[in-house]
């Protein structure tokens, strides 16, 4: 199978759930648009689980992949969280029905979906450690605040997604910059970022 | 029926909490009468037509009594004596105390009704939600910032039930009071600022200190 044709099936795999569901979707349509035959379909994925966990993996990676390189250059920290969170946005609003695959469907398909979800938002957890430099009290923050920054910008977008209003959350960037930030800056200095990620709007 | 059958009168809360602790193992759609049956010790089944409407008839029973329990256990752990945050404290203690009770109940409430359950249970987790982010939103009345963000209070809350959510999915729900200081940290420091949230994070341990729940205790 070429690299090609195994996008084009994970990403039709994943509309396929977003727009039918778990118990409803089918890998006909993925493979016909993927060009492949059934039997190259179950010689690697085995069945539609095996198929829709491999694409779930591959769109984390691509997920991760566009929030982190914002995260890579030079900047000061609040900075690369911006535009990482800004990429990240503008990815989720492309696609929001994928989006909605990927936050609502496969992880509510088994315990063990769901459990890649918590993989996936775990895997922006060590971008968060530096944000300990920016805190204004001297005694050490509690040891879990860079999962309470990741878990509060996954509520905020998650709640639009599921809301169906996936579109405007590049718009919402300054707002939700400003929770994951106030953990780690506190609220005057993570407002400052705020207005500064509004102003760039 | 043969000699070799056992069936039971369940009653209904058995049911009930059979296909909670069943969801948490494998997840809703997996769930029939014939699981349930036997999770309770009967060979027989339940009536033919059982399934999936009784789930989620089970699991809206199940999640609203959640709510109810919250509620209760909140109100209970009220002080007049003591400041609104340190209230906060003691409700949020109670609450993470009632959910290290009945870990399956724990993965209802905060995983399974919010992404995996049917849109009624899914309805009266965001009416559950709904709650918690206006009680956090009273928060501002304490807070002198000029950035007063309409989603902190879901953002605030948001970080507290990930955290919730990973031990839970983890098997660690029976730990999770031991995480009171943070989880009080992070859904204080957006209205009250770093100094103040740390102080009642403080607080928190103090609250846990020597009992089952200190972390530091062997």
């Amino acid at each position: 199978m070429e690299s090609e044709q195994r996008g084009m099936l994970y990403w039709t795999m994943m509309a396929e759930l977003a727009a039918k569901g778990y118990r409803e979707a089918s890998v006909t349509g993925p493979i016909e648009a993927a060009g492949i035959t059934i039997d190259e379909f179950e010689a690697e994925f085995g069945d539609k689980d095996g198929c829709l966990f491999a694409a779930y993996g591959h769109l984390t990676e691509e997920v991760v992949g566009h929030a982190t390189s914002g995260c890579d250059s030079g900047e000061a920290w609040p900075e690369r969280i911006r535009n990482g969170l800004g990429a990240l946005l503008d990815a989720i609003a492309a696609e929001p029905e994928i989006a909605r695959a990927m936050t609502r469907h496969f992880p509510g398909i088994r315990p063990a979906t769901y459990e890649r979800y918590v993989e996936l938002l775990s895997r922006f957890v060590p971008y968060m450690r530096e944000g300990r430099e920016y805190s204004s009290v001297d005694e050490e923050l509690p040891g879990e605040v860079e999962l309470l920054a990741v878990g509060a910008a996954e509520a905020i977008i998650f709640g639009e997604i599921d809301a169906g209003r996936a579109e405007r959350l590049p718009d919402m960037l300054p707002e939700i910059l400003f929770s994951v930030l106030v953990p780690f800056m506190g609220p005057d200095r993570a407002g400052d970022e705020m207005r500064s990620a509004a102003a760039a709007i | 029926m043969d000699s070799t059958e056992t069936r039971f009168d369940f009653a209904p809360d058995r049911i009930v909490e059979t296909v909670v602790a069943l969801c948490a193992e494998h997840g809703y759609r997996e769930i029939n009468g014939e699981h349930v049956a036997q999770h309770l010790g009967s060979t027989t089944g339940l009536d033919s037509d059982w399934g999936e409407v009784e789930v989620e008839r089970c699991l809206v029973t199940a999640e609203n009594a959640l709510l109810a329990d919250v509620a209760t256990a909140v109100s209970g752990a009220y002080s007049p004596d003591r400041s609104e945050w340190e209230n906060v404290v003691h409700g949020v203690l109670a609450i993470l105390e009632l959910l290290a009770e009945k870990p399956a109940t724990a993965h209802l409430g905060t995983t399974l009704a919010r992404q995996m359950a049917p849109p009624e249970v899914n309805e009266i987790y965001k009416s559950g939600h709904r709650m918690l982010t206006a009680m956090l939103d009273r928060g501002w009345v304490y807070s002198t910032q000029a950035a007063q963000p309409s989603t902190a209070s879901t953002g605030s809350l948001g970080g507290a039930e990930a955290l919730l959510r990973r031990e839970i999915s983890a098997g660690r729900a029976t730990g999770l009071p031991q995480h009171l200081p943070a989880l009080v940290y992070g859904a204080t420091v957006a209205f009250l600022g770093q100094e103040e949230a740390m102080r009642l994070a403080r607080s928190a341990r103090d609250l846990i200190r020597d009992t089952r729940w200190d972390p530091a205790k062997p």
